[in-house]
Parts: C-alpha cells; structure tokens; sequence
C-alpha cells in the first residue's frame, strides 16, 4: 500500500473552514489582544488622573489641550472609514480599480491624520517629561499614533500589490485584515480621544 | 495495531529547497508544529538547568549564617533571574512546546492553523532568551525581583525632571530629595532593569501569537466527531492558558512599556514626586501577574488529567468538572490580583474583595482535586514513572493550594507576606506542582516524541529523589517565613533559629540537582538506543497514540472519526465503545 499525498492538500481539503477563514479568527483575537493592551494603558491613565484630583495637576499650571483641532483630525480619521470599506467591498464583487482607488485614499486620509498629530506634538505647551499629564497624554495618543503608522504602511503594502495586480475576487485575505486593523484603530481613537481630550 | 508499519511508505510530496538538505537549516526553517514543539521544549529545558544553577547559588549562600560565598549584587541577579526564567523560559516554552507538538495530535489534525506564526513565536522566545542569556553574561542581568516593583526600577537620571521649573519650590526641593536618595543607591540606573523589559516584552508577544495560534487552531482543525466536549482535557486546558495568555501579557506589555518611557523618556508614570505612582506598577504586574500563575499550572492540569485516567485504567471521573473549572478558574484569574497587594495600604473594601475572590478560586481547583481522587479510587493503578509523578502532584498541590487559601486571609497574609512562607506556598504550586506535571507529561509523552520509552528505573530513581528533594527544600520555608524570615535576604545572623532550617532546604536543593542529573542521563542513554516504541506503549485513550511513534510528517494517514472522548479506547474494545454506553448527545458522523 502506498499513498502519495501533498501535505498542504490534504490540509486544505480537510480543513478549509466553513464559514469565516482562519485569517478571519486570527485576526479577531489578535486585535482583542490589543484592545486589551489600549485598556490597560487608559486604566493606568484613569488611576492618576483620579488619584491627581485635579487634571493636570494644579502643580502643572497647564491647561488641556483645545479638542478643536484634533476634533476636525479625529474626523478625517473617522472619514477614512468609508473608503476603507469600499475598497475591500470592491474586490468581494471582482472591482480592482475599487480596490486600489479605495486603499490609497485611505492610507492618505490616514497620513493626514498622522501630520495634525505631529503638527499638535510640536505646537503643545508640554512635552512627555513636563509632568504626569504630559507622560499620560503622549504615551496613549503616542501609542495609537504607533498604530496609525503600523497601519497606513500596512495600506501602502496593500496599495501597491494591488497596482500589481495581487488581489483577486476569491484571494485577497490581506485587504480583509487591514480592514479589520483599520477599523479597530479608529475604533480605539475614538475611545481615546473621548477619554484625553473631552472626558 | 496493524497499522504500525503503514508509514514506510508513506511518501509525502512537498517542495522543498535543496539548501533543506541540511538538517540544521531544515530544523531552523521548518514550520511543521512537532519540530518547533520539540525546539521549544529543548530550550526550556537549557534554562531551566541554567535557573536551577541560579537556584543552586541562592541556596548554596543560605545554608549557613553569616556566608559570603557570593556577594550581594549577584545574589539580588541570581535570585531575579532564577524567578524570570523559570516562568518565562522554562514553564511557559514547556507547555508552549508540549502544546505544539500534543494538540495538533489530540485533536486529529494534521497542522496547526498558522504554521509560520506559530514560527515567529518560536523564533521570539529564542530573542527574548537570548537576551536575559547575554545579560548574565555582560554582568547586568536584572536585579530588581521578578515582578520589578518601582521605584526601584526608576533610573536615578529621570528623577530629576529637566522641566523642574513648572514645579513649585517645594515640589523641585522634595524631586531632588527623592533623586538624592537615588543618588545613593535606590533606583536602577544600569541596564539591568531594560533587560527585564525588553526580554519580557518580547517574550510576551511570542506567547500572545502562540495562543493565537492555538486558540485558532482548536476551534477550527478538530477531528471529525470531535466535540469540543470530546476534547482531550489537556487541549481544554490549552485552550484556556491560551485565552488567559492573550488577555493577561498585554498588561505586563503595557506595564514595561510604561517602565521603559519613565526610564528614557523622562517620563512619571511610577514616581511619586511627579504626581505618578509605584502602586500603579503593582496593579498592572499583578493583573498580569496573577492569571500568569494560572498559565503556569492549568496546562499542568490538563497534563495529569490525561495521565491519571491512563494509569487508573479508568475514564476521568466527571469530565464536564474538570473541563468546566478550568474555565472557571480562567474567569476568576482576573479578579484577584490584589491579593499580592494586601500589605500595601489598599482600601479595606478592595481588600475584602480580593480576600473573597482568592478563597473563591480555590473552588473550582479543590474541585479538579477530588475529580482526581475520584478517578483514581479503585482504579488498577500501574505505577508507572509518569504515574508517580502524577500521584505527587496531586498531594503537594494541595499543600500549595491549602497555603494560597491561608495568605488570602488579609490579617494572616499582613504576617507573612515577604516572608520564607510565601516563597514556600509558590514553590508547592509550581516546582512540587506544575513542574511534577511536566515531568509526569515528559515520561508519558516521551515515546511518542522520540520513539524510544525512558528507562524506568532511572526514572523512579528521578521520582524520589525529586520528590525527597522539594519537599525537604520547600516544608521547611513554611517554618522559616513563620519564624520572620523574609524572603530575598542576602544572609542571616545565627541565633534566629533560622539555620539549621535552611541548612535542610539547602541539602533538599542538592537531592534536586541529583535528580536532574539522573534525568538528563536517562535521556542521553535513551536516545542512543533504537527507536522500538511502539504505536501505543502505555495502552492510553486519546489519538496521539493512534499513529506512529514519533508519527509522519503529516501526523495521520486517514483521520479518525472520533464518538467520544475516548477515541482510542471505542477502536480498541469495539464492543465496550464509551458512545455505546450512552446514547449520544450530539449525531454521530457516519464514516
Ligand atoms: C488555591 C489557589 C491560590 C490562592 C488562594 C493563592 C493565593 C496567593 C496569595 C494571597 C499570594 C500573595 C502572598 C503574598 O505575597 O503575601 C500568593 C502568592 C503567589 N502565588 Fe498563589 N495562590 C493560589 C494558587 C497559586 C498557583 C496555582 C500558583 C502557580 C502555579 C501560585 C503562585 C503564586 C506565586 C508565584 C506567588 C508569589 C508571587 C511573588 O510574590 O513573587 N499560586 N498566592
Ligand atoms: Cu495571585
């Protein structure tokens, strides 16, 4: 008795999910592992400001950044949401140029969003050693910051192999996770700019 | 079994590279989860004599009062190192590797769902490692406790805030009293403490795509017929260590970035002066730190729970309780981290809640005992090596678990909290409990590994003396923690009543090395010899004894369609198949 069999086949063939991909749940539980991450850090954040009484601590003397400007910037990352969407809709229905148009307007809305962050870094009256406000407030909107960059070279990746013609219909597994990771980061800014800014 | 000889020819086709032809590169490259299993277990188990070295210094210095056979910098290295490794270099990468090589296995599959991720894991921890390696090696290991409580950690340069001038003269005054008194020697200014969170960091985004790995693959690769309420009870406990794992690390992540950030960036998440706070440390490590206990044991858990019924000759007595507490315990994990805090000042409320919680935990866990004691009462037992490990598990984790329920109580734990007695109650849990686990799992599981079965008399040899050994090393520290010995001192005077204990816990410690050594040679003697294990050699229940030992490439030839959750057991006693007994809740596939 002999069989010859391809590993990759039979694992395929035996495996190949109904439903949602592995991707699929791979990337949920890795994006839960990080919401987990964003809450320690507001948690860590909310611990100070309440032990502080007041915030920033009157012994400061600073005043809150104005949630104008980064209000207009929180909504051209919102904003980004939309082509995102469309983009990985477009390939679900076989539309590359969708796709490409989609990518790259939002790895652009995106990179707006990262310059009215630099441009705010430079302009506040604080930096991340001047006190406790200034090391909360750049650690959480410098972590996500992180993020962003992680996730508009992530676009760009995906821009470019769509340009060469990478994704298909039926394969294009990279454009639903950089959906996912999208969204979840626009999803943690809000969360973020409603508690440092507003709350 | 008929199918032993199936596999010679058994070709499996994949492309491969010529470089490949080298075993080394293959062994570096290869994604397939049994050799990156075998990798994992293999590096755990060089640091794990690399720690008990360490663990040999601290002891080696306590024997006697008044000793100076190392000096106190290396003292406060070695014992932190010793803590550091054995957690993350040791347990963790054992059940990770136990894991990788086993559930694939278990759950009849013939890879894991994320071959390369499950790669990039493995080659994480080998950084991460290879980091705290090195430091040893430069001189600046971390000194700072396993769990680098601040300020301590604080480097002395960010106590002085350069932006002192927004600080009234008062506040700049008492920063500088504070930075003074780093000056002398509070704070870490080397490179000891960027070591630990570096390493650890790193270490914890390997475990967090592990898990990923894991989870995934259990939810989606199972057999056919395969439940998840036929689960082999080590994938159950897997599957929870892996949900902890990736809702507990990032705290410590978030924790040791913050740490880093007050270090370099000048930052004061964890200094007083600046309106930070060291406690904030404490509950973030804890929050990390206590469900990380429970990745330390529950794999442990899962290890016995397969073993104890193998030997018995009986199935587990009420599978649904062992599966079910283990996710019980899961739960309660997050909820009782402050226990670790009680000495430091917490609201009584939050004591009393985090009292309550720890005794609550010590439920579902006194529930596993007695679904244990259960399956083995009356049981044939075989006493087998792994089963004699398993048996001492269970009496020395009761020890452990009867002393986390005495420091739960506040008033108590007030008394001997950084004492010899808390060194005593986690050393019950985890050296006479998960790492007898491990040892029971690596005697069971090592034929199917390798192919060769270890030798039994120097495997009993290896039980008593490890079994002596730990508990001549760790009963005494109850003793010695009641008595006001505090845990981490350099040395003692004579006098306190202290030494004659500790001369005993350091002998215990030497019956311990002696053990692994008898381990390790049993291991060098095994391997030499040829690979005659057979496909089942212990007559065991679940399906990574239905193929080969060590199975092919692609771990089986036909998968099998599983009725009940003992699926090796239904195809050898057809007649007495464990889905005969009862009608099956769930439909039956037909093969
Ligand atoms: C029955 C359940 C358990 C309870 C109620 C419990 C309770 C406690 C408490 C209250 C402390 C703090 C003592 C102090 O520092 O003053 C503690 C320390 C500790 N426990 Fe447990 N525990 C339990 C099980 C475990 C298990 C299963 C493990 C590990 C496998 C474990 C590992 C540890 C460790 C490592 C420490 C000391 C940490 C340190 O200070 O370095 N415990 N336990
Ligand atoms: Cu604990």
């Amino acid at each position: 008795m002999s069989t010859v069999i391809s590993q990759e086949a039979l694992t395929e063939h035996e495996h190949e999910p109904q439903g949602r991909s592995f991707g699929w749940y791979g990337m949920v539980f890795f994006l839960a592992s990080e919401a987990v991450f964003f809450a320690n850090l507001i948690a860590a954040y909310l611990y100070l400001r309440v032990r502080a009484g007041a915030w920033p601590p009157t012994v400061e003397h600073l005043t809150r950044p104005e949630p104008l400007m980064t209000g207009i910037n929180t909504l051209i990352l919102l904003a980004s949401s939309f082509p995102m969407h469309f983009a990985a809709r477009a390939i679900t229905k076989g539309d590359k140029r969708g796709l490409t148009i989609g990518l790259g307007l939002t790895a652009l809305l995106g990179a707006i969003f990262l310059g009215g962050q630099a441009y705010e870094y430079v302009h506040n009256a604080f930096g991340p050693s001047t006190g406790v406000f200034g090391s909360t407030f750049y650690t959480l909107t410098g972590f996500h910051g992180a993020h962003v960059t992680f996730g508009v070279i992530f676009l760009l990746i995906c821009f470019i192999r769509s340009l060469r013609g990478d994704f298909s219909q039926n394969k294009h597994f990279a454009v639903n996770a950089v959906e996912m990771y999208w969204h979840f980061v626009d999803a943690v800014w809000i969360i973020l700019f409603l508690t440092v800014y507003i709350l | 079994m008929a199918t032993e000889n199936l596999w010679t020819e058994h070709i499996v086709l994949q492309k491969r590279p010529r470089w490949m032809k080298y075993p080394i590169l293959a062994w570096i490259t290869t994604t397939d989860h049994k050799k990156i299993g075998i990798a994992y277990i293999y590096t755990a188990f060089i640091f794990f004599v690399l720690a008990g070295i360490e663990a040999l210094i601290i002891r080696t210095q306590l024997a006697v009062p008044n000793n100076n056979f190392v000096n106190p910098e290396l003292f406060n290295e070695a014992f932190t190192m010793h803590g550091t490794i054995m957690l993350f270099m040791f347990l963790m990468p054992m059940w990770t590797g136990f894991g990788n090589y086993l559930v694939p296995l278990m759950i009849g599959s013939r890879d894991v769902a994320f071959p390369r991720i499950n790669q990039l894991g493995y080659w994480l921890l080998a950084i991460g490692g290879t980091i705290l390696a090195l430091s040893l090696v430069i001189g600046e290991a971390p000194n700072v406790g396993w769990f680098a409580y601040a300020p301590l950690t604080e480097a002395t340069a960010t106590c002085l805030s350069q932006s002192a001038t927004i600080l009234s003269q008062a506040e700049t005054a008492a920063a500088a009293a504070a930075s003074a008194a780093g000056a002398q020697g509070c704070f870490s200014a080397g490179l000891n403490v960027d070591v630990w969170a570096v390493a650890l960091s790193v270490l914890g985004i390997s475990s967090i795509l592990t898990s990923i790995n894991f989870i995934v693959t259990i939810i989606k690769m199972r057999a056919p017929g395969m439940t998840i309420n036929r689960m082999p009870l080590f994938v159950w406990m897997m599957l929870v260590t892996s949900f902890l794992m990736i809702f507990a690390l990032p705290s410590l992540t978030a924790g040791a970035s913050l740490l880093l950030l007050d270090r370099h960036m000048g930052m004061h998440w964890f200094q007083a002066a600046f309106q930070g706070d060291p406690l904030l440390w404490q509950h973030l490590f804890w929050s990390f730190g206590h469900p990380e206990v429970y990745i330390i044991i529950l794999p442990g858990f899962g290890m016995i729970s397969e073993i104890l019924p193998v030997f018995s000759g009986k199935p587990i007595f009420g599978y649904a309780f062992v599966a079910w507490s283990g996710v019980a315990i899961g739960f309660l994990s997050f909820t009782v981290w402050a226990h670790h805090m009680f000495a430091v000042g917490l609201p009584l409320v939050a004591q009393a809640f985090f009292s309550a919680s720890s005794m609550i935990i010590a439920v579902p866990t006194g529930v596993k005992i007695f679904n244990w004691l259960a399956t083995i009462w009356r049981g044939r037992i075989r006493f087998t090596t792994p089963m004699l490990f398993a048996l001492a598990f269970i009496l020395q984790f009761v020890v452990g678990g009867l002393s986390g329920v005495v420091v739960s109580v506040v008033p108590v734990d007030y008394q001997v909290t950084d004492s010899y007695f808390v060194v005593a109650h986690f050393h019950y849990v985890m050296m006479a409990g998960s790492t007898f686990a491990l040892f029971a799992g690596i005697y069971y599981w090592f034929p199917k590994l390798s192919g060769r079965l270890l030798d039994e008399r120097l495997g009993k040899l290896h039980f008593w003396l490890f079994f002596i050994g730990t508990n001549l090393t760790f009963f005494p520290q109850h003793i010695l923690g009641l008595l006001g010995m505090p845990r981490r001192v350099y040395t003692y005077p004579s006098g306190l009543g202290w030494s004659s204990l500790n001369f005993m816990s350091s002998m215990g410690a030497y019956i311990l090395a002696a053990g692994v050594i008898v381990f390790v040679a049993n291991w060098f003697f095994t391997i030499r010899r040829p690979a005659t294990a057979t496909t089942d050699p212990w007559d065991a229940y679940t399906l990574e004894w239905v193929t080969t030992s060590p199975p092919p490439p692609e771990n089986f030839v036909e998968i099998p369609i599983v009725r009940s959750a003992r699926p090796l057991w239904d195809l050898k006693h057809p007649d007495q198949a464990d889905w005969r007994k009862r009608a099956p809740r769930q439909p039956v596939p037909q093969s």
